[in-house]
């Protein structure tokens, strides 16, 4: 079912011989709305009852077989009746690529789950809300007019939070102004570093399984992709495989720690080997470090923060996983100017600008005292 | 590395209007440049998303009830049969609708027809996606559409056509016979289309939007993108729709999945207290509007300008440049009585904006010494319109292209006559216009 242009290591992906091990035991029990953030990370519609038996995501064989075609649980998407109906059938006026982009199994799961009453452990975004002071933020922004265009590359004062955020983390100093590109989550992030700075047949590494939008976007900006499957149990890089397969032909290397969906964080020794020889093979990195404050045992290290490696990278994003505000769309790309400037103007024309009130509040959240993240 | 750029990338500039926009605010000037209202949006609107954040609404959300809404809309308003459960995507904007649109329609090396002059994104997205815009010229001074023209720029490679009505910037609305060359034309080609709607609700002089869609063989071959920004004066809040045929909605909303994934959620909850507003609140829109696109006609032909198109729609006027004569008394007995003095207006007469450095100088000179942006006219103008083909008509058309200037009257009363009030400085002892002159810089 995959597409050719996607090619695999020799191993087959991996299925998961049992859910994720940080699923909480008991998912009826309520949450309190101060759920300290260290605590594990569970998804569930708000209305269901805990009494229904829950369904699990097989994340890991989904993921990989991401352009599997997948029936559409809605109503048979005809078009609608006219004289030239024979015209309405066209498949061929969508565009080629079209191909990646069925509904994703995250809403289709979601769906049978409202219309089973079951527990959603699929989709990723948590059941309990985002804390009061950074509500309020994005209220009073409202309250105070701040509802027009904001500037398109982001809020001055949202860069500069996500800057001195990022400087706390990785001792990295970043020009909010230059170097910072705020966007609609870190999927729009995502999608704006592919089409910003892939060429059609460009050769991108990724690391399977991963995100699904990942393929999509991919997809879209033309690039050649070559997967290297991680290894089960622990879900280890193949240093080998992967010294094989990057070479000077090689564009980027896309890598996502912690990760989704396997829990893996990248340990500093993969991330050296992967470093090296990236700098070896003048290669790039996007790194996707959604859930950077949601590392439970090991620390989490920032690609960009490694020797050699600020220049060739673009670190991405969000609000949404740290403060469980996922409904907000606040992401961001921090990369050195030159790579920047792609990332923007790749942004400029999927979005143009992000929302401005909650801009202004994540400029709030991002300035929270570290007692929050523990 | 900067070789590790995409070539696409490679080709874009950074947007002019934006780029005056942030120059007006660091110089405290007035900015009647970017299209965005200065006034607060209606207070029903604002409680409505502050009670969503409230309410815990802002997890990944997919409001169903905004297609329900705007179903129910496009039946009253247009007479238009939408589904709301197959037919309706929600985006980030229309940006982000329009951009999912391209995705979901353009194959590289697809040929898509555009109206010259046009809002400067299109092209940006077209080229994103793969596409090759080709541009056919509306006619000074009314902007009209030459079918024949318009005809000749389709080839065996054209795969839709964009329109965007009322449009920005000249603020004409397409009247139905030129809907109707534009529907035989994409009937007869087995052509989409693809509408830029955003201003539908901002229309003068009983003149009303009609929607491409709702000509005959249209609906399915139609994808209209629009949002809540302009209506309701919430361009940052990024909510916007496109509505098409179920496949094409489909292919949209997918892609929209991966390219953001969601519309902000408390705003979509907001939006839900948008779109259920009762006609009263468009007509007084359609009103505040009106008196404002007259005041500002009135003020800029008061010290010369010339406006032979007035605008049917949206909240621009495209202002030429005046003659060099003398300004009539109209413009000498204009009152002007706002005590904000500060300001001087400014005029810009800039040469092509791609040429990015020069003319940004410029601008940036004549700015610092005033106090008012507009848009120069010339970066919505595109050089390969399909257009006459003699060479003195060529050169003609370019010279139109740099005479025209951009206002947006999206703003409050005292914006606009402290814009009035900067007005009379720049006129001179014998009542005429001092104004730099143009440029002999041209590319």
């Amino acid at each position: 079912m995959l597409e050719s242009q996607c090619t695999w290591t020799h191993s087959p992906p991996p299925t998961m011989s049992r859910p994720l091990s940080f699923l909480l035991n008991n998912p009826s029990s309520p949450f309190p709305r101060t759920f300290p953030l260290r605590q594990l990370f569970i998804n569930s519609t708000r209305s269901l009852t805990p009494a229904a038996a829950p369904i699990f995501r097989r994340p890991s064989l989904m993921a990989a077989l991401s352009t599997v075609s997948v029936p559409h649980p809605d109503k048979d998407a005809t078009a609608a009746v006219t004289p030239n109906s024979s015209q309405t059938q066209h498949p061929l006026q969508v565009a080629k690529r079209l191909e990646k982009f069925k509904t994703t199994i995250f809403t289709q799961m979601s769906m049978l789950a409202i219309k089973h009453g079951a527990i959603n452990l699929g989709q990723g975004f948590p059941n309990f809300d985002g804390p009061d002071f950074v509500k309020e933020a994005a209220i009073q922004a409202i309250k105070d007019g701040k509802n027009q265009y904001a500037r398109g590359f982001g809020v001055p004062d949202c860069n500069a939070a996500i800057a001195e955020r990022f400087k706390k983390d990785t001792g990295l100093v970043v020009d909010p102004d230059k170097e910072i590109t705020v966007t609609s989550g870190c999927t729009e992030a995502i999608a704006a570093t592919m089409l910003g700075l892939i060429n059609p047949g460009d050769e991108v590494i990724v690391f399977a399984p991963f995100y699904d939008s990942y393929e999509a976007t991919l997809s879209m900006a033309g690039a050649q992709v070559k997967s290297i499957t991680l290894r089960p149990p622990d879900f280890a890089v193949p240093l080998d495989e992967f010294k094989s397969a990057i070479s000077k032909n090689t564009r980027a290397v896309l890598i996502n720690t912690p990760h989704n969906p396997t829990g893996k964080m990248f340990t500093r020794e993969e991330l050296d080997t992967i470093a090296s020889l990236c700098i070896e093979n003048d290669v790039l990195v996007f790194s996707d470090e959604v859930y950077d404050k949601l590392a439970f045992e090991a620390d989490h290290i920032s690609m960009a923060s490694l020797p050699g490696m600020y220049e060739r990278t673009v670190t991405l994003n969000s609000l949404g996983k740290t403060f469980s505000l996922t409904g907000w769309k606040i992401g961001w790309a921090i990369a050195p100017p030159h790579l920047t400037w792609g990332v923007r103007q790749a942004h400029s024309y999927l979005t143009f600008a992000t929302s401005t009130p909650m801009q202004s509040a994540a400029a709030v959240a991002l300035r929270a005292p570290d007692s929050y993240y523990e | 590395m900067e070789k590790k750029l995409s070539r696409v990338a490679n080709t874009f500039t950074p947007s002019p209007i934006q780029e005056l926009s942030h120059l007006a605010q660091r110089c405290n000037a007035i900015n009647l440049a970017e299209g965005f209202p200065d006034f607060p949006a209606a207070p029903a609107i604002k409680s409505a998303a502050v009670s969503a954040i409230n309410s815990d609404f802002n997890q990944y959300r997919h409001v169903q009830g905004i297609c329900e809404l705007l179903a129910r809309n496009a039946k009253e308003m247009y007479g238009l049969e939408v589904d709301p459960d197959t037919d309706i995507a929600i985006c980030c904007g229309q940006t982000e609708a329009f951009a999912a649109a391209m995705f979901a329609i353009i194959d590289p090396g697809d040929e898509v027809v555009l109206f010259d002059p046009c809002y400067e994104t299109y092209e940006g997205c077209i080229q994103l996606a793969g596409g090759i815009p080709v541009y056919v010229a509306l006619e000074p001074p009314h902007w009209t559409l030459d079918a024949e023209k318009f005809m000749s720029s389709f080839t065996g490679r054209t795969k839709a056509v964009i329109l965007n009505s009322p449009q920005n910037p000249t603020g004409k609305v397409f009247t139905w016979n030129e809907l109707e060359i534009i529907a035989e034309a994409c009937r007869s080609r087995d052509c989409l289309a693809v509408t830029d709607e955003v201003y539908e609700h901002i229309t003068y002089d009983n003149v009303k939007h009609v929607t491409l869609s709702l000509l005959p063989g249209m609906q399915q071959r139609t994808i209209i993108t629009s949002s809540v920004s302009k209506t309701f004066g919430v361009t940052g809040w990024r909510i916007g729709w496109a509505i098409a045929n179920p496949i094409l909605a489909s292919a949209i909303r997918n892609i929209h999945v991966k390219l953001t994934d969601s519309a902000p959620a408390p705003f979509q909850e907001a939006a839900l207290t948008a779109l259920s507003s009762g006609p009263d609140y468009f007509e007084s829109l359609r009103r505040d509007y009106e008196s404002k696109r007259d005041y500002s006609i009135q003020l800029l032909t008061g010290i010369g300008f010339q406006i032979r198109f007035k605008p049917q729609g949206s909240f621009f006027l495209f202002a030429e440049l005046p003659e060099s004569s003398p300004l009539s008394d109209v413009g000498a007995s204009l009152a002007l009585t706002d005590p904000k003095t500060k300001v001087a207006f400014l005029t810009l007469i800039i040469p092509c904006l791609l040429v990015l450095m020069v003319q940004v100088e410029y601008v940036k000179h004549l700015i610092e010494q005033a106090g008012v942006v507009a848009v120069p006219g010339r970066g919505f103008f595109h050089f390969n319109s399909v257009s006459s083909e003699s060479e003195e008509s060529l050169s003609a058309c370019h010279d139109y292209q740099k005479r025209y200037i951009r206002f947006a009257f999206c703003k409050s009363s005292a914006t606009l006559e402290a814009a009035a009030q900067g007005l009379s400085v720049l006129v001179d002892t014998k009542g005429c216009l001092n104004l730099p002159p143009p440029s002999k810089t041209d590319t």
